[in-house]
This record gives structure tokens, sequence and C-alpha cells, in this order.
């Protein structure tokens, strides 16, 4: 019987945090639970994808289970799942999803392009997904169904990448600031960074331009011991509070976030910087609240002003950019949806195609050899005739015994003779009394044989 | 002596060439928003039909006798095709194919206002020191157009980040302003020499001809080369760059586009 895919989890769309961590599975107890899935008599593959945002068993049941198994094996998994993290079965109702057959495929697809994340686009679900999907592989729990819908999955989050926007635009504040200083200078290769007062936002912010390439990070601040101490933390170079205006020039980037009630960046200040390295670009990130910089200095030749307001209103429009694009995204990942569902239908068939290809050539070449015999006996035209006719009546009434009489007897006639028709492209009773039966047919007596079928 | 007019018709290059710069310019125009992006693979690639169909054009003008030297509108041709080869080999950098939104169209008009205006006289005594100095005079003017082109693109970009305009036309699609300038300062070290020669060239040309400097031609192509000399002097000695930069390098190209109306004017309208 045919393999189905079931997912059960929970997501940041239906579980808190505080119950998230709850479920969070841990690398080192990856092994026995895929173990302990793949050991149900209904489940042959399984996949465990366990990140700060979702908890998720991806699973497929055996092919020797029968059609309605898949509920069950969800079932079981969910009993599995509350029993593993000691977590009460009714409550775990209240929070967990379950996605099963064609909403299985959809659900991994969504996930593995980022259109189910808390940041639509974001980039760090697939290297999480293809973790998962090398742990499941390592301890052997996937298969053919399951591992190439995983493969399918990767390949359709690569297309949504590539063929939309989707993951255009930084989504928050850190990324956008070096987002905007890419506008400015490119690369940031090469570029020195100037950090003014010692909070926590401007360190991160630090660290992001320091991925980026950012070359020196001085850090300066009224306590030199808070800038020695953050200039550690980010490997940077603390300086004196007193040498800000030949610091302020040399500096390509400057992140302000000191804790002053009045402008530290003044307009004079920074005009006699921008004068000293003979405005050349500068672009300022002011992320204090108050601002630490008047907004004047926006206006000076070569300085690109930003405060924290300008860069939360472009977290926003990159998102609802992404959002726009998730549309397109989105009929993208079901047109893969429907080409994996249809595979998947395929290999169910698949035997039965191989099986009735086989029967039907065997009944073929035993009467083709019958009637060759018949035909070395022939002395006439009219004999040869008559084995040529009979064996096209062998071959049909072999080929038909079987599903006549089932067809006879079934309980369900009725949708089976309605699948007969679809299969063999019978047209109705009507059309076949107006076109008549062929004389060949009549004379080997088929068109009796086939009665029922189209009767029904 | 009656002046003879040099020209031919238009052939099928020509109509290719104008229908696929027509094309590409609709594209690259479209592709300054958010599109898929095989819209800017498909600009990109009929700007390359274009630019063939027009140097066919443009080889078989020359064996009908018809070269870019022979007047001011060749020269426009000539102008345009170098302008569109340029773009083709600078698109293929990161964030620098928005250069087609303008390159493409400008192609676009500067052939059809050359092919289709009057065809006017042809240039009288032109000898190898003229068809030097117009040839010279046009690749440099080519090369200034595209750093102009860079230029406008950088002070659009420049507006759109002191403005924080972010939905701003070019915000998302264009290249840095460092590389952006950068781009620019190399083109204008690449044309200054080339117009150089040319100046040298036409004043011995002038001269040759005895037709003295009374031209207002003249005092302007000088206003453009001393805009483009004080330029590199700047970027070289004073750390010139950015926003000055890019204003003294429409200055440059506008006074040499004044000067070439005024040829084109002359040589069409007989003014």
């Amino acid at each position: 019987m045919p393999s189905e895919l079931f997912v059960i989890g929970v997501s940041w769309r239906s579980a808190p945090v505080s119950i998230r961590e709850k479920l969070a599975i841990h690398d080192d107890e990856l092994e026995s639970h895929l173990a302990s899935l793949i050991r149900t008599e209904l489940i042959d593959e399984a996949l465990i994808l366990s990140t700060c945002n979702r908890v998720e068993i991806y699973g497929c049941t055996s092919r020797s289970a029968p059609a309605s198994a898949v509920a069950h094996a969800a079932a079981e998994t969910r009993a599995f799942f509350s029993k593993s993290r000691g977590f009460p079965a009714e409550k775990l109702s209240e929070v967990l999803f379950e996605h099963l057959e064609e909403d299985a495929i959809r659900h991994i697809f969504r996930v593995a392009s980022a259109l189910d994340s808390m940041v639509v686009g974001e980039s760090q679900i697939l290297g999480q997904l293809k973790s998962a999907f090398g742990a499941s592989s390592n301890y052997q729990s996937l298969g053919p169904v399951l591992g190439r819908c995983m493969e399918r999955a990767f390949s359709v989050a690569k297309r949504v990448r590539t063929e939309t926007g989707i993951s255009r635009g930084a989504a928050n504040v850190s990324s956008v600031a070096v987002e905007l200083a890419k506008r400015v200078f490119g690369e940031l290769d090469g570029k020195s960074v100037l950090v003014v007062g010692a909070g926590k936002m401007s360190a991160l912010a630090a660290r992001h331009l320091r991925a980026d390439g950012a070359a020196l990070i001085r850090v300066t601040n009224r306590s030199l011991e808070k800038a020695e101490r953050l200039a550690d933390e980010i490997d940077g170079i603390a300086c004196a509070w007193e040498d800000l205006e030949i610091e302020l020039s040399k500096a390509d980037v400057i992140i302000t976030s000191t804790g002053s009630r009045e402008p530290v960046l003044t307009k004079k200040l920074m005009k006699q910087a921008m004068k000293r390295r003979r405005y050349k670009p500068c672009f300022v990130m002011d992320i204090a609240v108050p601002r630490d910089v008047e907004s004047a200095v926006g206006k000076l030749e070569g300085v690109y002003l930003f405060d924290m307001d300008d860069l939360e209103r472009l977290v926003s429009e990159n998102l609802k950019e992404r959002s726009r694009e998730a549309d397109a995204a989105t009929s993208l990942v079901e047109g893969e949806v429907r080409q994996f569902h249809q595979w998947m239908r395929q290999q169910h068939v698949v035997p039965t195609i191989r099986s009735l290809r086989t029967h039907f050539h065997e009944v073929a070449a035993a009467e083709v050899e019958k009637a060759m015999r018949n035909l070395e006996k022939a002395s006439t035209e009219h004999e040869r005739q008559e084995a040529m006719q009979r064996l096209g009546k062998g071959i049909a009434n072999k080929l038909l015994h079987a599903p006549t009489t089932v067809l006879k007897q079934a309980s369900d006639a009725e949708t089976l003779a309605d699948s007969v028709s679809q299969l063999f492209s019978l047209d109705s009773e009507d059309k076949s009394e107006e076109r008549g039966t062929t004389p060949a047919l009549n004379q080997a007596g088929l068109a009796e044989t086939a009665g029922p079928s189209k009767k029904a | 002596m009656a002046a003879e007019v040099v020209t031919t018709p238009p052939q099928l290059a020509f109509y290719v060439a104008m229908t696929f710069y027509v094309v590409a310019s609709v594209l690259h125009l479209s592709s300054l928003a958010q599109v898929p992006p095989w819209v800017k693979q498909a600009a990109r690639w009929t700007v390359i039909v274009a630019f063939i169909a027009h140097g066919v054009d443009i080889g078989w003008r020359g064996v009908e006798q018809v070269h870019p030297a022979t007047s001011v509108r060749e020269a426009l041709g000539f102008l345009s095709w170098i302008l569109v080869g340029a773009y083709v080999v600078l698109s293929r950098r990161k964030g620098l194919s928005v250069l087609g939104a303008f390159v493409a169209p400008l192609a676009l008009i500067v052939l059809a206002t050359a092919r289709l205006s009057p065809s006017g006289d042809a240039v009288t005594g032109l000898s190898s020191l003229g068809r030097l100095h117009i040839a010279s005079a046009t690749v440099g003017v080519a090369v200034f157009c595209l750093a102009t082109v860079v230029s406008v693109i950088y002070l659009m970009q420049e507006r759109n980040l002191k403005s924080k305009n972010f939905d701003g036309v070019l915000f998302r699609s264009s290249a840095s302003l460092e590389t952006l300038d950068r781009l620019s300062a190399r083109l204008v070290a690449i044309g200054f020499p080339i117009f150089t020669i040319s100046m040298m060239l036409g004043g011995v040309w002038v001269a040759q001809r005895e037709q003295g400097f009374g031209r207002i031609e003249y005092p302007i192509a000088a206003v453009t080369w001393l805009a483009f000399a004080a330029l590199m002097l700047g970027r070289s000695m004073r750390g010139l760059q950015g926003r000055r930069a890019a204003l003294l390098t429409l200055l440059g190209f506008g006074a040499a586009m004044l000067v070439l109306a005024l040829y084109f004017l002359r040589r069409s309208v007989g003014v």
C-alpha cells in the first residue's frame, strides 16, 4: 500500500515560547527519538526539526500499512511526543498542529522556503532544516519518500529565494544599518568604525559591521573604563573622550548610543570633522534615544545620518516588500506541492501498472503461440482468417474474464463500473448504440462479453 | 563650390537596432521597479542585440563611404554606439545594470536624432587630421557621456539617502555611492586624454584651414576641457569627490553637448 507523509508539531504560531522550550528536542536526544519512531509498525521514515521557533516531527507511513494508517501514525507520533517530553497529552493537543498527505508536503515546503517563519524570508530556517536532514540521514531514519520530499523542499526554497524577492532587504535594525552603510560604501572591507557610547545596541551594530568586513573599530565613552570593556568585547580599541573630534574625522562609520540628554555630535563638531576628512563620505547611525546627533548634521556634505526611526521604517518597508513577494512565493510553492503530490500518487500505482503490463504481455504471448500453431495447420485463406479472428477473440476474452467476473459480483459494482469506463475511455450506452459494435466483435461474441461494463 | 551631401538610405540593420533599442529602453526602465530577474537578463540581451545591429549598420555605412567622421550626424550615431558598448561591458558588475535605464533611451534618442534629421552638407575640406579630430572627439565625448550618466545616478541616489527616501527610484537597484563616484572618476580619466588630443588636433586643423578661431563653439569646447581638467586636478590634488565632482562632470558634459548641438545645427540646417 502507499506511503503517506504527515507532520505534527508546535510552532511560534501555535504555542508560546514557554511551551516551545519545554517541548524542544536536543541534539543528543535525536538518535534515540528517531530510532523509537521508526521502530513503530506504521512509521518507516522520520525527521525531527527543533529550533527556537518550532518543534516538528515529519514522518512517512510504511508501505505495508493500510491506506488509513496515516491518521493512526500521526496519533502514535503525538503520543510519543507527549510521552518523551513528559507533557500531558490534553495540554499538548491544545497547541499541537497536524498535517496529513498533501497538507504535510505543503507545510514542509513552506517551512523550507521561510514562508512559515516569524520573519518571512529569513535564511536561518533552511540551514536548520538541512542540519535536521543531515542528522536523520546519519541515524538512517530517512527513506525514499521523506528523503526525496526534503531534497525537493531544499530546491523549492532555492527557487523561492532566487525567483522572488522574499529575502530582499534586511529585517532587523542592525542588519538594516549595515545595508544602508553598504549603499554608501559598497563593501565595508577596510572601513573604520567609531562607536560613541558603550551601550548594548551599539555593540550589536558594531559586531554586524565587523562581520561584514569593517576593519578597525574604535570605542569612545565618557568613562574610559566602560569603553575599554566594550572594546574588549568586540575586539576593538578604546580611545579617550577628549579625542572625539579627531576620531570623528577618521571614522567612515559612526555609531552613537550614549545616555546623554543633550546631543553629543553637534553640527559644529561634525563640520570640523568633515572638513578635516575632506568631505569623504561618513555614515552616521544614531541609535540613542534621546538622539545623540543634531539633525542638522544630516545636511552637511558627505554625511549620511540615520536615526532609530529611519532604521525601523526601513525594516518595516522591507518586511512589507517581503510579504508582497510572499504571494508570488506561495503560488510557486503550490505548483511544487502539486508536482510532488502527483509523484507520490504515481509511486502508489507503479507496482499495479507493472503487474498489469506483465499480465497483459503473458496473455498475449500465450495466445499468439496458440495462433501460430493454428496458422501452420491452416491450408486455405479462410482458415488463416479464422485463426487470426480466434487470436483477437482469445486475447480479449482472457483479459476480460477476470474483471468481468469481479464486476458482476462486486458489492460496489456501480463505482467499479465507473472506474472501468474511465480507465478504458468507454462512451455512454447511447453513444455505443449509435455507433454500433464492429462486425468483427459481434462475430467473435465480444460485444456480449464486454456488455456488463457498458451497461453499468 | 556646391557642398557635397554625403548620405545613404537606412538599411535593415538600422531598423533592427532602433527596434531593439526601444524594447531595451522599456525593459531597462521597468527594471527600476522590483521585477523578476529574467526581465533584467532580457533587458541586457536586448541591448546586446541592438548594439550588434547598430555596429553592422555603422560598418555598412562605412563601406558606402559614409563613415563616422564624415559628418556630425554620423559622429553622433557612432557616439551612441560607443556609449552602448561601454554599458554592455560595465553592466556585468553588480548594481551597474541600472545604467541601462539611462543609456538605452539615450542611445535611441541620439541615433534617431542623428539619422532622421536632415542630412545637411558634408564637412568641407575634411583632411585626415580633421577625421582624426572628429573620431577622437566622438570617443572622448562618449566616455564623458557615460561618466555623466554615472554622476546623474550618483546624485539621484545621494538625494535618496539624504532625504531618507527608501522608496525612491534607484534606491534598491543602484550601486553604492562610492562605486559610482570611483567609476565616474575612472571614466573621466580615460576620456580626458582622448578629448585633449582631439582638442589639439582640432586646433591644428582649424589653423590649417585658415578659418580663424572666431566661432562660438571653440570657447565652449575650451570650457568642456577646463571643467574636466579642473575635475581631474581636484580629484588628485584636493581630494575632490562625491557631489561636487558629480556636478563638475555635469557642467563639463553640458558644455560638450552645447558644442555638439551648435555643430549639428550648423551642419544640418546651415545656421
